[in-house]
């Protein structure tokens, strides 16, 4: 195998969640040695799912053993200062400290660059904050789902026009904290990148609310450039662009160009309503989409998704199924390009994952080890990287630092 | 001192159109790097050609959208349907250290302008293509467009109200993903050339983009065969939580309570029925959570969102406003951050756009220039980088190479 783009690049990641592992995870799956440091209750993400059957066990935490497959894992007590020293001796043989920490529970934690970069001035410290480092709202209490609504996109979605009532809509997942993930990856890059011309490290921040309100798509712009507020509650400017419940599932409609629209109405055989002149562009079908959504939906009640799917693109019309999980794995496209990687955890067994995001033709993404029990590799990390000794080791173990 | 920018003295080939692959660039731009955009007047880019418009009057050049994604690049134009003009695009890349697409498959092909004979003029180009499907596989060849992506990959089957239908996330949501996956990828490869002098190219799929986010979709399948069922905005750990009306027109409040002592002191401040023991474990408001809910939100209503915030702060339960672009623009806290860079272009004069998400102490990023007008920079471009003449420009001008 050929050598991994971030081979030799050394990670310490304190990571809860989401944030800092998947930053950590994008640099480990390209070769970087990350080094992940639990609390000694382990990460929250251990304490969150799924699990086989629904059983807890902080062993078999599906978002755990994703995020942190091909990383080295150990036990540290932060909030002591023996765990403190154990950390910043850490830092001073690594290339990169990652952490998602907000910067109250930074002090608490021994993480405020100066001191561990006066050890180590080719340090990178990369804080991936809810709210950045400073200003009023730094130390705010906060979850993905308060983060979605402070950025911005929440209030974008939801139930449409018409629909007061209902509140906005969070995306599925923890997606704001994947955002804050790959900003953090992205900066800590960047920040290696210019070490090689300065040879110093630097404090890299990052902020989660804000790089939710860099992707809020057109609609930020409508405020600046035309005094406008776009929201959920708007009619959308074309149509279709929306779903329809085949037989089997649901399948997405989206006819950008007329081109698309007209190819779309010979796939559903040119039905006499297809004519009429409220559907004559995609202009009108927007204003009157509750009147055509109703005609396509008895057309699209008796569809297979699959083939409306395949008959639809074989057309170039951009349709697309509302995949389920169960899809995803089974997609003879996926398959084609190796996409899901599998790994066998000692305790939770062979594990299917997402694999390479994107293929680099020159230096592998490659799946190398499973996420760690909470503390396997402690005793081996304090050996190999700080050569402590067997007897220093059984010291902070007894004092409960790791 | 003068400091560097990180990725100063980097130049990007950018053949990018729409958002996803602007995405990847706008972030390579921010951090230093000098990013050329290659359009045409002939087939301007999609987002020019949308709203939001200053001042409500169309124009190539006063597209919100367009400049929110551009910020900090140089526009060359050069009408790439002419031979002449694929031999300057090749000219561009011999001095460029990195190229970006994400046209439909096998179009920079077809231009003359695919990986392989950009390599033999450039040995160490890295070279990205963000397509929606990758450039292998049987579907590759689909036509994918950012509203369609979220479907594609998973996501909306995932998202929605309670036993409804699936729905969208309110943005194109796989755009933003698939350009800031491969921006990391781009950068991981300039590291490496700088380590082994290597170029490559790296085929990004959007697709497999987003569902590398979906993890706990992914697994539960994985590891159950089921998949978590729509719910709304509720949380299988947390309860409350969601999205509750206050006071106002169209006034919501993000409210999560993580456990069991939080939900104690936030029963106390509503009072009457919020204290029924039913409600003392997460188990017991999972299992009553319509009943829960209407009860914040018969608390919430009562109260402005800046007042349950306050008040849920100060009790350290996360809470936050369901924020619009007006909010975001006005907040005190994103004003004195440095997230808003306003910028003077010179057809919409100065306005504010959203800049860079993340503060490097030691190399301070900003953004450099409002987005270019379609063309601004081609003299600059071929003069200063390519070493044509004046009368060589003009030239190319009059025979409608650069439009």
């Amino acid at each position: 195998m050929s050598e991994q783009a971030l081979a030799g690049i050394r990670v310490i990641e304190c990571g809860e969640l989401v944030a800092a592992s998947y930053a950590t995870k994008l640099m480990a799956d390209l070769g970087a040695e990350v080094i992940k440091i639990e609390a000694p209750e382990g990460d929250a993400a251990r304490r969150r799912g799924p699990y086989p059957g629904g059983v807890v066990d902080p062993e078999k935490s599906g978002l755990f053993l994703y995020l942190n497959a091909n990383k080295l894992g150990m036990t540290l007590d932060l909030t002591r200062p023996d765990g403190q020293r154990v950390l910043a001796d850490l830092t001073a043989e690594a290339d990169l400290l990652v952490h998602n920490y907000r910067p109250c529970d930074m002090r608490q934690r021994g993480l405020s660059y100066e001191p561990l970069a006066e050890v180590n001035p080719r340090l990178i410290e990369v804080s991936i904050t809810p709210f950045g480092l400073e200003g009023p709202n730094c130390d705010l209490e906060y979850t993905n789902l308060t983060l979605w609504n402070a950025g911005g996109i929440a209030n974008l979605n939801g139930a449409g026009p018409g629909s007061d009532e209902r509140p906005p809509l969070v995306a599925f997942g923890q997606q704001a904290e994947f955002q804050g993930g790959l900003n953090g990856a992205i900066a800590g890059m960047a920040a290696l990148f210019a070490r090689l011309s300065s040879d110093k490290g630097q404090h890299v921040s990052v902020s989660i609310q804000e790089s939710l309100a860099a992707i809020l798509e057109l609609t930020f712009e409508y405020y600046p450039y035309m005094g406008l507020i776009a929201s959920r509650l708007g009619q959308k400017p074309i149509q279709p662009l929306d779903f329809l419940e085949c037989k089997d599932g649901w399948i997405f409609v989206c006819c950008v160009e007329e081109h698309q629209w007209h190819t779309l109405v010979d796939l559903m055989g040119n039905p006499e309503w297809a004519s009429i002149e409220l559907f004559e562009n995609r202009l009108t079908r927007a204003q009157n989409w509750d009147a055509l959504k109703m005609f396509m939906q008895e057309w699209a009640a008796d569809q297979s998704v699959a083939e409306l799917y395949h008959a639809g693109q074989a057309r170039r019309i951009p349709l697309a199924p509302a995949s389920s999980m169960g899809e995803l794995f089974a997609s003879d496209h996926l398959k084609a390009r190796g996409f899901f990687a599998t790994i066998e955890h000692p305790v939770a067994g062979p594990a299917r994952m997402p694999g390479a995001p994107y293929q680099m033709t020159a230096t592998p993404w490659a799946l190398r080890r499973p996420a760690p029990l909470l503390g396997q590799h402690t005793a081996e990390v304090l050996s190999d990287v700080l050569r402590l000794s067997p007897p220093q080791i059984d010291t902070l173990r007894r004092q409960g630092v790791i | 001192m003068s400091t560097k920018l990180p990725l100063e003295g980097v130049r990007v080939a950018d053949f990018t159109w729409v958002w996803a692959g602007p995405f990847c660039t706008l972030q390579l731009a921010h951090l230093g790097a000098e990013v050329i955009r290659v359009e045409t007047a002939t087939r301007p880019c999609v987002t020019r050609m949308l709203p939001p418009w200053r001042d409500g009057q169309p124009g190539i050049n006063r597209s919100g959208y367009f400049n929110q994604y551009n910020q900090g690049k140089l526009s060359l134009a050069l009408d790439l349907k002419q031979p002449r003009a694929v031999e300057i695009a090749k000219e561009l890349v011999a001095k460029s250290d990195i190229v970006c697409e994400n046209f439909a498959a096998g179009v920079m092909d077809r231009l003359g302008l695919g990986y392989e004979t950009l390599r033999s003029i450039r040995p160490d180009i890295i070279m990205i293509a963000l397509s929606g499907y990758g450039a292998t596989g049987p579907e590759h060849e689909y036509v994918s467009y950012g509203p369609a992506q979220v479907p594609l990959s998973g996501l909306s089957s995932l998202t929605g109200y309670a036993g409804s239908p699936p729905m969208h996330v309110g943005i194109s949501y796989g755009d933003p993903t698939g350009g800031l996956h491969g921006a990391f990828a781009v950068l991981a490869a300039l590291l490496h050339r700088a380590k082994t002098g290597m170029g490559q190219y790296i085929d990004l799929s959007q697709q497999e983009t987003s569902i590398a986010v979906l993890a706990e979709g992914t697994t539960e399948y994985d590891m159950n065969g089921t998949q978590p069922p729509r719910n709304g905005n509720r949380d299988p750990w947390m309860a409350p939580h969601g999205v509750f009306r206050c006071r106002g027109e169209q006034r919501w409040v993000a409210i999560a309570v993580r456990t069991d002592a939080e939900w104690k002191q936030l029963a106390a401040m509503i009072e009457g029925q919020a204290n029924d023991p039913r409600f003392a474990t997460l188990a017991g408001r999972k299992r009553h959570e319509d009943e829960l809910e209407a009860i914040v939100t018969g608390w919430t209503v009562k109260q402005t969102r800046e007042e349950v915030v306050a008040v849920l702060q100060q009790a350290h339960i996360p809470a936050f406003a369901t924020y619009d672009s007006k909010d975001l623009s006005e907040d005190t806290h994103l004003n004195a951050s440095g997230i808003f860079a306003e910028l003077d272009h010179p057809e919409v004069g100065t306005l504010r756009h959203v800049g860079i998400p993340w503060r490097m102490q030691g190399t301070p990023c900003k953004v450099q220039r409002a987005a270019p007008c379609l063309g601004q920079h081609t003299e600059l471009v071929m003069r200063n980088i390519l070493g044509y003449t004046a009368s060589q420009i003009a030239g190319l001008q009059t025979d409608g190479i650069l439009r």
